[in-house]
């Protein structure tokens, strides 16, 4: 980062000629030599690639083509842009996206047109000065030194105490994140004591939902919702809660709600796709999907699931030749992508099996089988579950138990997903027979987890990792399993001492829980261990 | 695109900006004009500029009111209740009004303690300062005051002018209603009354509300505009 507002490079975006001059000319006229102009989003992400910027300057409606948030989504997803860079949207008005999108993709600041030299120059003063006063903290964070981080922020907080919510904001999500939750919510609990403040309202739903406590969570994130309808983060923990509490047609009622709010949302927008879908409102879902595909067209962040989605929706409205057209167009986009690959190719056996053309569709399920044997069975218990259904449909009941085995071994403690699972051996009748196999399934694991904690608690470490390296071979989703294999691990370095291939071994099972669940109560912990580890001689 | 893609919010928003931007350009060269006219000595082309400019900025804020209300009243505005510097905002909204006080050789002071935070949504209530000060600058002789702390758990923002005080018939009643001050022969809609009390209105903090008045007196003797926000 600059040390200065003179001595930064800046990068004003602006379609329109006349703001982009005028905006060039107040950065000039403050003594910054180092400007540079785009004049559409294809023209900043081009500039933003090839050179480093300490301050952007975006208009956030650039007319046709990508928005100034599509921009600054794509620059940080791909790394154009880091933490220190600074960020300012301009604007005729403020937008959801800008004060309640997420923390990652949010502008630092936005300014309301119009504008004048010293407006923004004052703005931009002051953007520099905290950036510098949170550089600490950021480079903490950065390097994963948690605790580190969050004693900074109590440093700052003691220092101002007048202005402290900002970093009382970053410490709560530190906390969070390492699974601190008590700590988190005696911090909430405290702000709340002198003000209902939405955030740290919401903070203690999301401590709630973290700790399981959903029907409490729930209550939680409603009252933030009467109190201030607006606040998107709210109902967005909300629809996640009714979820985890089974009530699917709450969640729709609430991602409906959000929607009109942040109809420009792709996330959004999908999420309420597929809470329509689930609950059957197949034109609703469509919408939403066709949607979601159009307010992505120029984002990085497009999501295969949602061709997936809409491709589905068409073919339980007995349309499945429209369902394959949409397959191939994601199938296109997605390419290099193989759970995409796997997903699409069993949806594309669902559409085939409407068609009547049981060879075609029984071809592609063969594919299916292929690509996940290829990735080691490292594929969402969502596409698994539609390839079951999608084996029984073609009367391939043995192959479908199986894998319905498969996702309640990867997932022995996930009482709603394994209901999900119960409910589809119903449909097919194999009520009886499936509760069987679901409750062998889960001992099987309990039983293979006891036997590892045992061995862990008797000091056999060595032993322990090789039962429960063989479990994760089988098991590659079962993120209890996985978590316990690397505890197993360190225990065994810190006895036995430093060996590098097991080091590596350890860290990308944090990697995979990282894929599987990011809010993974244990994660920072072992995280770090595994650093403290590393540092041994 | 779709004709049903466009929602009349959308439609609305884009026109704004639109019409923003143009206003945006157009005060600036104003503003750029004004200051050639003054160094060349062109006094009365720079006082008429002035007045220009000013409306300009009336035009401005009638804008960003309407379109505030408007999605205040579809609850889709994204209010964001937030601590901010006092000091700050205010200083924001003078800056953006400083031309044209500039012009009319009005002096602004202000009178808040550096550390002084609260919790508003930080657009509204610059919207709401705005609108004051273009309402000082009209009545004012030749000062404005803007002061600001927290008493017994509000925020207490005082605009304060030393030109003749509202008349009576606007401080019959203690608060500012819905259509206070609508008079269509002086050109004013109430719109800026409206808007503030409305605001001021939404800012709540447990049982406690906000709440716009106006009063005579104040430490110039003129029209007061005062703001308390929970």
């Amino acid at each position: 980062m600059a040390a200065s507002l003179k001595q930064s490079s800046v990068l004003v975006v602006d379609d329109f000629q006349g703001m982009r001059t005028l905006l060039r000319d107040f950065v000039k006229a403050m003594g910054v030599t180092k400007v540079e102009v785009a004049t559409n989003g294809k023209d900043a992400i081009e500039k933003l690639s090839a050179n480093k910027y300490d301050i952007v300057i975006c208009d956030y409606n650039l007319g046709a083509g990508p928005n100034g948030q599509n921009i600054l989504e794509e620059a940080k997803l791909r790394k154009f842009i880091g933490y220190s860079t600074i960020w300012v949207m301009v604007t005729a008005e403020k937008t959801m996206d800008m004060v309640m999108g997420a923390a990652e993709t949010k502008p630092d600041d936005y300014l309301l047109k119009p504008i004048n030299e010293a407006l923004l120059e004052g703005r931009l003063q002051k953007l520099i000065a905290k950036k510098q006063s949170l550089d600490g903290i950021e480079n903490a964070v950065t390097a994963e030194n948690y605790p580190a981080a969050i004693k900074l922020c109590d440093q700052q907080i003691a220092a101002n105490p007048a202005n402290s919510q900002a970093l009382l904001r970053i410490k709560t999500d530190l906390l969070l994140a390492t699974g601190n939750y008590e700590a988190a919510k005696e911090e909430f609990e405290k702000i709340l004591g002198a003000r209902s403040v939405p955030w740290a309202r919401t903070g203690l739903g999301k401590v709630c939902f973290l700790t399981k406590e959903y029907l409490h969570a729930k209550e939680i994130l409603q009252e933030v919702l009467e109190e201030n309808s607006m606040y998107l983060e709210a109902s967005d923990w909300l629809a996640k809660t009714l979820e985890a509490l089974g009530d699917r047609e709450m969640v729709q009622q609430v991602l409906h709600q959000s929607m009109k709010l942040s109809p420009n949302s792709p996330v959004r927008q999908k999420n309420f796709a597929d809470a329509a879908y689930k609950n059957g409102d197949l034109d609703v879902a469509q919408t939403a999907y066709e949607k979601t595909i159009k307010l992505s067209e120029h984002s990085i962040n497009k999501n295969p699931t949602v061709y997936a989605g809409l491709a589905k929706v068409l073919t339980d409205k007995g349309e499945p030749s429209e369902a394959l057209k949409v397959l191939s167009v994601g199938k296109n986009i997605f390419k290099n992508n193989p759970e995409a690959s796997v997903q699409a190719a069993v949806v594309e056996s669902m559409a085939y099996q409407k068609l009547g053309e049981p060879e075609k569709a029984m071809a592609a399920l063969q594919e299916a089988d292929g690509l996940l044997e290829s990735m080691g069975g490292k594929v969402s218990s969502d596409v698994t579950m539609d390839m079951a259904k999608s084996l029984f449909a073609l009367g391939e009941q043995e192959k479908a138990s199986s894998l319905l085995q498969s996702i309640v071994k990867n997932n022995h403690e996930n009482t709603e997903l394994i209901s999900q699972v119960e409910a589809l051996f119903e449909t097919e009748q194999l009520g009886e027979e499936g509760r069987d196999l679901i409750n062998e399934s889960k001992k099987e694991v309990v039983d293979i987890n006891n036997q590892g904690v045992m061995l862990g608690r008797e000091g056999k470490f060595a032993e322990g990792v090789d039962l429960l390296r063989k479990a994760v071979h089988n098991l590659p989703n079962n993120e209890v399993i996985i978590m316990n294999l690397c505890g197993m691990m360190i225990g065994l370095m810190k006895k036995e001492g430093k060996d590098d291939g097991m080091l590596y071994e350890a860290r990308s099972l944090l990697d995979r829980i990282v894929e599987l669940n990011p809010t993974n109560k244990k994660y920072h912990e072992y995280s770090n261990r595994l650093n403290q580890i590393k540092g041994m001689k | 695109m779709d004709q049903e893609d466009i929602s009349f919010t959308d439609f609305i928003a884009s026109s704004i900006h639109d019409m923003k931007n143009s206003l945006n350009m157009q005060i600036n060269s104003l503003e750029k004009i004004a200051i050639q006219c003054q160094q060349s000595g062109d006094t009365p082309t720079f006082e008429k500029l002035g007045l220009i400019i000013y409306e300009s900025n009336r035009m401005n804020v009638n804008l960003i009111q309407l379109l505030s209300l408007y999605k205040l009243g579809k609850s889709i505005y994204p209010m964001d209740i937030a601590e901010q510097s006092v000091c700050d905002v205010i200083g924001e909204a003078i800056l953006q009004d400083k031309t044209i006080m500039d012009f009319k050789g009005i002096s602004v002071t202000v009178e808040c303690e550096e550390n002084c935070y609260w919790y508003f949504d930080r657009d509204l209530v610059t919207g709401i300062l705005i609108n004051a000060l273009n309402n000082a600058y009209k009545y004012t002789s030749d000062k404005i005051r803007v002061a600001a702390w927290v008493n017994e758990g509000f925020l207490e923002i005082r605009i304060e002018d030393n030109g003749r005080g509202y008349p009576p018939g606007m401080l019959q009643e203690g608060s500012v209603g819905a259509n206070k001050g609508i008079n269509f022969s002086s050109g004013s809609t109430g719109l800026g009354f409206y808007f503030s009390s409305r605001v001021a209105g939404m800012h709540k903090n447990g049982i406690k509300q906000g709440s716009l008045t106006i009063e005579n007196g104040g430490a110039y003797g003129g029209g007061c505009f005062v703001v308390k926000l929970p």
